[in-house]
């Protein structure tokens, strides 16, 4: 049996980490089972051999990996289900283990922050009104964490209080607010306020969900604007429902990931081929974190990678691309 | 009219089985690996017998196209995807009847087919251009009036932005842009017939082509036919073999299915599963329990990348339907996307 320590443990390779995983969920995880048999993959070497699952089976199927004649009843545990409107199948991931959620999320904003130097703020809706969303679930435990009593949720479609700005400033921390993309720009829409230079303004995405068009870059140029900081000071989460890691875009345009998480990028016609440095795929995740439900995940994504792993999003993959006819300039 | 008459009996001449000049073509598009031989055949033969039942009159009747009201005088910029043989056919011979000056970037994957028509054509010294060519940079400057070409939401900026720099079309040129991917088939009964049109309305041309079945909405399920499609199916193949052999993510997709326990039907080169979701691969087939009302939904959920609805015969209430049987073998006057593209141009001149 895997222990959940053993994901973060750093006296072993990812790949080494990321076998044993595979193993134990292709043993004990019904569904990725019958996907490796399909495939005819049986024992693997090295991480090219490891199927990717298509994110789609957390709408399609019950993604949990348990050992044989657990006790568990799937009835009683926490789960995470993706936001959609009524009538739509929403993802839904189990959570056997929250522990490893919380540390997943604690380690990895250390790697990539000194997170006890924050106030939390987020500007979403807040945990009771939303107890199935994963991120809320991430910003209620960093808020809860927090011993000084200034993290919170913000209350929605009220502007910043300078006031209480002030306050998180004199208490000698930071201050980090987490929203999603336009929720934020909302938030300066209704008025601008300054933050201290060194605040970090947090987007946890929603480019795709909004009415209105507009780059990331633009974005972001908006909301270092609004919140007079750098742009440098407005960073990017990229998270889901799927995932139990994530990983961060601490300024810039490209994503980094914690050290039990890595990303590919897929050749949508062959996931098991990795596309070339620098060409357009499908986003592939391994998140040694999802130990109990499918640690290796093909997502709908489209991105970009350069060496050393850090990678871009693109949007949502649009499937229509792919069948029909379609006059392509490089190959008609 | 005479002109039309000319151009009628030169395409009966090139259509002629015994055309050496259409047997060349014939040849190297089989001996380069183009198509198959199966394939290419069948397209002619819908062609003679479109061409045969009158098909031409009838479509110029159609689209109103008289000495007249033509499209005289203008320049038509067409770029062909050559997905299935002579795909660009129908819009060629639609501009030509037309009056329009035709100008034809044809596909690198099917140039001799259309090419040798089109030679035939210019050799009858029509008073109209006839052009073409596999380079899109023939048609530097042309400053056309309008352009049709199948596309998607992606590579539409692309094509737009290659026509600009080239100065090929005007800057209020119009385009006309086919966005339908597949058809639907609707299927209320289930006998010997319905089991033949539907495997060719899947399989013809590997299933290629939104006039291609990629969604069936049957009053039953897969299982409960699930057998006697699959000897159809292998049947077919031995007559029509499978040109092409489908990329990886067809067999992780027959994985996937196999991982949330969705029902299938594997055929290592085709793949029918259980699903009303957006058929995204080729070589797959979409399958769904429902009734009229499914189809309605389903419709009007995917929008204009559905070119089709088929049936075996029932009317659906609001819907515009096809018979299942000329899914592969359209009249000449069909309309991709529903649009008549000797009309348009009618139209689009007269505005």
């Amino acid at each position: 049996m895997i222990k959940p320590d053993f994901i973060f443990k750093e006296d072993l390779t990812f790949e080494d980490k990321a076998i044993r995983i595979f193993e134990f969920q292709r043993e004990h995880n019904p569904a990725y089972q019958r996907f490796c048999e399909a495939l005819e993959i049986g024992e693997v070497h090295d991480l090219d051999q490891i199927p990717l699952l298509p994110i789609k089976a957390f709408k399609d199927s019950d993604i949990i990996t348990a050992k044989d004649h657990s006790e568990f009843k799937i009835e009683d545990l926490e789960f995470f289900q993706s936001s959609g409107t009524s009538g739509m199948v929403r993802s839904r991931h189990y959570l056997m283990d929250p522990e490893i959620y919380r540390q997943s999320i604690i380690r990895g904003m250390q790697y990539f922050y000194d997170l006890d130097d924050f106030v939390i703020w987020a500007y979403t809706p807040g945990y009771s009104s939303n107890p199935n969303s994963s991120l809320i679930w991430m910003l209620n435990m960093l808020i809860e964490r927090d011993g000084s009593g200034l993290s919170r949720f913000l209350e929605l479609n009220k502007p910043l209080d300078e006031s209480e700005v002030q306050k998180a400033t004199e208490s000698g921390k930071k201050l980090m607010l987490f929203g999603a993309a336009f929720g934020l720009l909302d938030l300066v829409e209704m008025k601008e306020t300054e933050l201290p230079d060194e605040s970090i303004v947090m987007e946890t995405g929603g480019m795709k969900t909004h009415r209105r068009e507009m780059s990331r870059e633009e974005l972001h140029r908006r909301l270092a604007n609004g919140f007079g900081i750098p742009m440098s000071n407005i960073h990017s989460e990229y998270g889901m429902t799927e995932l139990l890691s994530q990983a961060y875009n601490p300024g810039g345009y490209w994503f980094g990931t914690p050290p039990w998480m890595k990303v590919t990028i897929r050749n949508p016609k062959n996931p098991m081929e990795e596309v070339k440095i620098g060409e357009e795929g499908l986003i592939g995740v391994m998140d040694l974190a999802n130990l109990y439900s499918c640690s290796f995940i093909l997502t709908g994504d489209k991105g970009i990678q350069v060496g050393g792993g850090k990678f871009q999003v693109l949007g949502r993959w649009n499937p229509q691309n792919l069948r029909g006819c379609n006059f392509l300039i490089d190959r008609d | 009219m005479q002109r039309i008459t000319k151009i009628s009996q030169t395409l009966k001449n090139w259509l002629n089985p015994k055309n050496p000049v259409l047997q060349k073509a014939i040849q190297q598009t089989v001996e380069e690996g183009l198509f198959s031989m199966e394939d290419v055949e069948f397209q002619l033969n819908v062609l003679r017998e479109n061409v045969e039942n009158g098909e031409i009159q009838e479509w110029i009747k159609r689209a109103g196209l008289n000495d007249r009201q033509n499209a005289k005088g203008e320049k038509v910029l067409c770029l062909h995807a050559g997905n299935l043989p002579l795909v660009g056919f129908q819009t060629a011979l639609g501009v030509i009847l037309s009056g329009a000056g035709y100008y034809g970037k044809l596909s690198r994957k099917d140039p001799y087919l259309l090419g040798s028509f089109l030679k035939e054509m210019q050799n009858l010294k029509l008073d109209q251009q006839i052009k073409f060519s596999t380079d899109l940079n023939a048609f530097q400057q042309l400053n056309a009036d309008a352009v049709v070409f199948a596309g998607s939401e992606t590579s539409v900026p692309q094509v737009k932005n290659k026509i600009s720099k080239l100065k090929a079309a005007l800057k209020e040129a119009n385009y006309i842009i086919r966005t339908a991917k597949f058809s639907i088939a609707y299927l209320d009964e289930w006998n010997e017939q319905v089991k033949c049109e539907l495997t060719e309305a899947m399989l013809r041309y590997g299933g290629k082509g939104c006039r291609s079945v990629a969604l069936v909405v049957a009053k039953f399920e897969l299982d409960e036919v699930k057998e006697e499609l699959l000897s159809e199916m292998q049947e077919f193949w031995e007559k029509n073999p499978q040109h092409q052999k489908p990329q990886p993510e067809l067999k992780y997709q027959y994985a996937y299915n196999k991982g949330i326990q969705r029902n299938q039907l594997w055929l290592e080169d085709f793949l029918i599963q259980e699903t009303d979701e957006f058929p995204e691969t080729n070589f797959t087939v979409n399958w769904v329990r429902g009734d009229e009302e499914k189809v309605r939904s389903l419709r009007m959920n995917f929008g204009n990348v559905v070119q089709s609805v088929y049936t075996t015969g029932a009317e659906i209430n609001g819907l515009k339907t096809e018979p299942l049987s000329k899914a592969q073998k359209p009249p000449l006057w069909w309309k991709p996307d529903g649009v008549d593209v000797v009309r348009i141009l009618l139209k689009s001149i007269d505005n």
